[in-house]
């Protein structure tokens, strides 16, 4: 009893350390949001104080000011190809890949995955320029589909590893059923996978959707084909003295990320976990 | 291999393998080609100049030595401090304690957000939040110019790249922590292990897996470290946090030395790749079987 008694005081001792420490930790979000809301004049005399009342003012300027809709639609576009492509290219792939199991595939496995350890700044110098070529710099589809290419090497990494513990029978019982290779994987295969079809979408929506260096790159000199995050650096440099106009810039780029975040909690963190074992 | 099989093995992974070599390999060959050579980018040919890049950068160019030696600081410090802040909060997030989840979730909030702009929310509290701060608090760490000072500059960028990437390590950690069995540490209590020894004689060799996978990943994260320092620093005051990354983004994209940002772009390739393996190397020779 008393053993039990003193354990609960001390994860209570223990409980209010942490909270403690979290709220710190998350201070400066916190500081983000309530200056979004105040007028230029309040931010000048105190950053720390709340706001005077909730002005929503601020955003409807940057809002206007941003063309945040038309930044939130390329973003979404461009998130949308990227995901569409990679989920549908690699689990076709990892299918073959695992399911024939030869020299041939183990080639194919090998040079899809390799990537993996080639970070994306050893290349970008050159990427720019062959994307030039080819036509897939400067729009928003040319930059979804190139997100193909990045993205598919993880996300074939994972979906073989998947496909290890589907097992063969059920293909079999299709074929016999006279379904065809490709038909098998649609009907039968593809809604298996949906467990790390969830985990590849989670990871790389929070890629895509918050990735700066190839937006900039590829699509940072049109305003029509601007990411979010770019264009936030664009106006947080332009206004690096009006900060209320600088914050509610920066939570309208974050807020869709947290909402993200809230509502699909659960799926983040397995997918951070499951993409992560990759070492 | 029946002529079916073969032909389906092409069909599925062509579009992959295109993808992959126009996007990864075709940019990465001809990267290596314009490192030995002298390109500003925009005539139409690059002027073939043997390995004379590569003795630029070790032999007349302090600079990408110097930048070289930040990132290598950089993430040394970005390891240690996140592998082993993540791994204490996340021992204590295991614990039986009610509001956990609500706490793993507030520590996992900045690794969501995009880089960029957490480094325009430190860059906001280290000028404007801290002044106020002190003014209140009068604590002098708080009054001190922590970007316009060279030396105290390097451990803000430090400590914002912790604080982005914290939670990730620490739902990691978590998970490696979760998968221990409850029968060992049960053992370890009736053995008389206090909880010190338990952590540090069972729990830690027993966590080999996952502090592998976190090591390797806050080793690449560390040494690819741009959008905060762009952010927050954009490598000043005077080249105090310049990164390798940030070095080749100029090198080609401002100064229009194309075939000089190649060969940095290579050099820094070859470093993360011996860098991985070392590191990958040593962590898994430590890893004990359960």
């Amino acid at each position: 009893m008393k053993i039990s008694q003193k354990n609960k005081l001390k994860n209570l001792i223990l409980e209010f350390i942490i909270i403690l420490i979290a709220i710190v930790f998350i201070y400066p979000v916190f500081l983000m949001v309530i200056n979004s809301f105040k007028s230029f004049r309040e931010v000048i005399i105190d950053v720390i104080a709340l706001p005077e009342k909730l002005n929503f003012s601020n955003y409807l300027y940057v809002i206007d000011k941003m063309n945040y809709p038309q930044l939130f639609l390329n973003n979404l576009l461009i998130t949308a190809i990227g995901i569409a492509g990679i989920v549908a290219l690699s689990s076709l792939a990892a299918y073959i890949i695992d399911r024939q199991r030869n020299k041939y595939t183990r080639l194919a496995q090998l040079f899809i995955i390799t990537p993996m350890l080639i970070p994306f700044q050893t290349f970008m110098i050159t990427l720019l320029k062959v994307m030039n070529i080819i036509h897939l710099s400067g729009s928003r589809v040319g930059l979804g589909i190139q997100y193909w290419g990045f993205g598919i090497p993880m996300a074939t990494f994972i979906y073989i590893n998947f496909m290890k513990t589907i097992p063969r029978e059920i293909d079999e019982s299709a074929y016999i059923d006279g379904a065809s290779t490709f038909k098998t994987f649609i009907y039968v295969i593809f809604p298996i996978l949906k467990p790390v079809t969830v985990t590849v979408i989670v990871l790389d929506v929070m890629w895509i959707w918050n990735d700066f260096l190839l937006p900039l790159l590829m699509v940072n000199s049109s305003e029509k084909t601007k990411t979010l995050v770019l264009a936030a650096y664009n106006f947080v440099g332009q206004y690096n003295t009006q900060w209320h106009y600088a914050m509610t810039a920066m939570v309208l780029t974050v807020v869709p990320s947290i909402l993200f975040f809230i509502f699909l909690q659960k799926y983040i963190v397995k997918g951070v976990v499951a993409g992560s074992v990759k070492g | 291999m029946g002529n079916k099989s073969k032909k389906e093995l092409i069909l599925f992974t062509l579009p992959a393998l295109i993808m992959v070599s126009i996007t990864i390999y075709l940019p990465f060959v001809i990267s290596s080609y314009y490192s030995l050579t002298e390109w500003n980018g925009i005539s139409k040919s690059a002027k073939f100049i043997g390995l004379q890049n590569f003795k630029t950068l070790f032999f007349n160019n302090s600079q990408f030595l110097n930048v070289l030696i930040f990132t290598g600081k950089y993430t040394f410090l970005f390891m240690l401090l996140s592998n082993v802040m993540a791994l204490i909060l996340a021992t204590f997030l295991v614990q039986k304690i009610k509001t956990a989840n609500i706490l793993r979730g507030v520590f996992f909030v900045p690794y969501i957000m995009s880089m960029i702009i957490v480094g325009f929310i430190w860059k906001f509290i280290f000028s404007q939040g801290f002044a106020r701060l002190f003014e209140i608090t009068g604590w002098g760490f708080l009054n001190l110019s922590w970007l316009g000072n060279a030396h105290l500059a390097f451990y803000a960028v430090v400590f914002v790249g912790v604080w982005q990437q914290l939670g990730f390590y620490i739902v990691l950690y978590i998970a490696g922590l979760q998968a221990i069995p409850e029968d060992v540490m049960e053992a370890a209590t009736v053995d008389g292990a206090g909880a010190l020894s338990r952590f540090f004689r069972v729990k830690l060799p027993l966590l080999g897996p996952s502090i592998t996978i976190c090591l390797f990943m806050s080793l690449t994260n560390g040494l690819k470290v741009f959008d905060i320092i762009l952010a927050l620093t954009q490598g000043g005051p005077g080249g105090a946090t310049y990164s390798a990354t940030l070095d080749i983004y100029r090198e080609a994209f401002q100064y229009n030395n194309y075939g000089l940002g190649s060969a940095k772009a290579l050099v820094f390739f070859l470093i993360v790749l011996i860098m991985t393996q070392i590191v990958l190397t040593i962590s898994r020779r430590n890893e004990v079987e359960v």
